[in-house]
Order: structure tokens, then sequence, then C-alpha cells
């Protein structure tokens, strides 16, 4: 069964980088967000199992979007995918539960080894 | 023959130019990040194609009643040049100088120095980080004091375009637990605009 996946980026331009990163072949269910909201909706309709998860965003931003998932307990592997490579921001994300962090522009090597790594591809 | 007058952005474009911004200042932060060991807060950067005389306006992220001091460099790459402009509110120089340890208060001469310091490498890194998403290799000018302690429209006076509509990108960092403000605009030509366009197509397509 193709896995839900879940891509979270206020830009267009973003969620199409990011969705062009998936490892080719990899039997997935992909759906899109434009913020933490929208994110945290769709991960309730089971969208979202594994999710990329930007940071500065409008509405409700990537720290408080992983707040949110931890605080309701929601079921969703959160690779957070980021321009802000501040080493602050990476320990932050982790203290929140993110699975990973990979810096923008993600490409499809990181991508596949992370996703290798945590043994779901 | 150019047609610089219909010069425009879609919102698709528009959209590019501020995510490829976006990971660019993220870079740059990192480094003033490391430089001074502080957090960088980062903005939304601001994306917009405006005329050189609304100029003025773009600078949203510093108030009117603040003095400031500023530096431009040019810059120039495969066909696409510009002019990046950093401007700081005149009361970031004593946080800015203890945070380097240059020790004592700041006077002009010292303020000047890490203007320069500041400005090589936020500039620098930005421009490093548009670049590589771009593939475009951009060399920079030397810097230039625009102004020390003058009023924000008089340091926007003081340098003189000769293009009338520019794709303005502004970026307004500031430093967490710190009064430090300022203002990152990078300025592209008129004439570097269908030059953007076309290489921003080309990311958005395949």
């Amino acid at each position: 069964m193709a896995i839900p996946v879940l891509i979270c980026d206020d830009s267009s331009f973003a969620r199409k980088q990011m969705a062009r990163a998936l490892p080719e072949g990899w039997e997935v269910e992909v759906s899109f967000a434009c913020n933490g909201e929208e994110a945290i909706q769709a991960i309730k309709e089971g969208k979202g199992e594994i999710v990329f998860l930007d940071l500065t965003m409008p509405v409700l931003d990537g720290f408080g979007t992983l707040a949110q998932i931890k605080q309701q307990d929601l079921n969703a592997m959160v690779i957070v995918v980021s321009g802000d490579i501040q080493p602050e921001a990476h320990t932050e994300v982790m203290g929140l539960g993110a699975m990973e962090f990979i810096k923008k522009p993600a490409s499809k090597e990181k991508v596949l080894e992370v996703l290798k790594r945590f043994g779901v591809i | 023959m150019t047609q610089t007058a219909n010069v425009s952005i879609t919102e698709d474009q528009r959209d590019c130019y501020q995510e490829i911004s976006n990971v660019a200042m993220g870079q740059a932060a990192d480094l003033l990040a490391r430089l001074l060991g502080v957090k960088v807060i980062l903005p939304i950067p601001v994306v917009n194609l405006i005329e050189v005389n609304e100029l003025r306006m773009a600078l949203s992220g510093i108030e009117n009643s603040e003095t400031v001091s500023g530096v431009c460099q040019g810059f120039i790459g495969n066909g696409i040049s510009g002019e990046a402009l950093l401007i700081f509110n005149d009361t970031s120089f004593n946080d800015i100088s203890d945070l380097l340890k240059y020790g004592g208060v700041a006077d002009k001469s010292l303020e000047l120095e890490l203007l320069m310091d500041v400005a090589n490498i936020l500039i620098g890194a930005c421009l490093r980080g548009v670049g590589e998403q771009l593939d475009v290799g951009f060399s920079q000018g030397h810097p230039v004091v625009l102004g020390q302690h003058v009023n924000l429209n008089d340091l926007v006076a003081a340098n003189n375009y000769r293009w009338t509509k520019t794709l303005a990108i502004e970026i307004n960092y500031k430093i967490e637990g710190y009064n430090i403000n300022c203002d990152l605009l990078l300025l592209f030509a008129e004439d570097a605009i269908e030059v953007l366009n076309r290489k921003v197509n080309y990311l958005l397509e395949d």
C-alpha cells in the first residue's frame, strides 16, 4: 500500500522542489499543505505518515506544528526541511520530536539517505 | 532594442524568488550567527518589482525616526547586475561592538569597520546562495559607504541609479536578545530581470 506523505511549505515552488526530491519508484500518496494548521488537519485525516515540514510559515510555523503533533500525540514521522541552518534551529526541532533535519533545497540523495536510515524505504 | 518598460514578474516567479532568497538568507544568517555567537531571527523575505523612486517605501524593516548607517556594493555575473545595500539602525553598533569584542565605545571609524565587516559577510553569503541556486557566479565590487548617522531618506537618496525599475529583495535581520536591526537589500538592475525570470522559469518547469 502507498505510504501517505505530506509536504508542508508556504511556497508552492518549495513544495514542488520537495516533491521532486522524493525517491523515484517509492510508492507514496503525496498531499500538500501550505501551513502548519493545514498540516495538522491532513495528519489527522491520515495523509501524513511521513511529513516534510518547513519552519518559516504563516498561520502556524514549523516549530508550532511540531509542538501540536507532540501535544495531540499524532502519528507522524516529521522530517524538517528548512533554510534556517543555524545550529540552534536544528537543536530546537530535534527537541520538539523531529526525526531529522534537512537543509534546503533538499537533494534526492539526502532524502533517500534519511529515509533508508530510518528504515522507511 | 530592449523592452524594459514592460518588465514584470508573475506570482509563481515571485514565489520562486522568495524561496531562493529564503535559502540564501539562511546561509548568510548562519555565518553571522557563528561570527557573533548569537541566534539570528529570520524573517520572510520580501520580493517586489518596484520603481527605483519607491525604494524608500521598500525599506519596511527600519523606522523613519531612526538614524542609520549604510553601505552599498555592486555585483555582476552572467549578465545579471545589481547592487546590494546593507543598512543598520545606529543603535546596533554598540551591541555589535560588544559581541565582536572590539572593546570600548564604538566611534565613527570603528563603526565603519564593523559595517564593512558585516556587509562583506552578509552580502557575500547571500549572493553566493542566490547564485548557487540560479547557477550564476556573482563577483562583487568594492563596498562604498552611503552615509553614517543620517536619516534613511538621505541615505537612499545618496545613491543614484541608472534604472527606473528594480527587482528588490528585502531581508530584515534581527538578533535575538540584542538591539541589532539591519536591512539587507538586493536590488537587481532593470535589464537583469528578464534574464532572471528566464532562469527562474527553468526552475519552475522541470
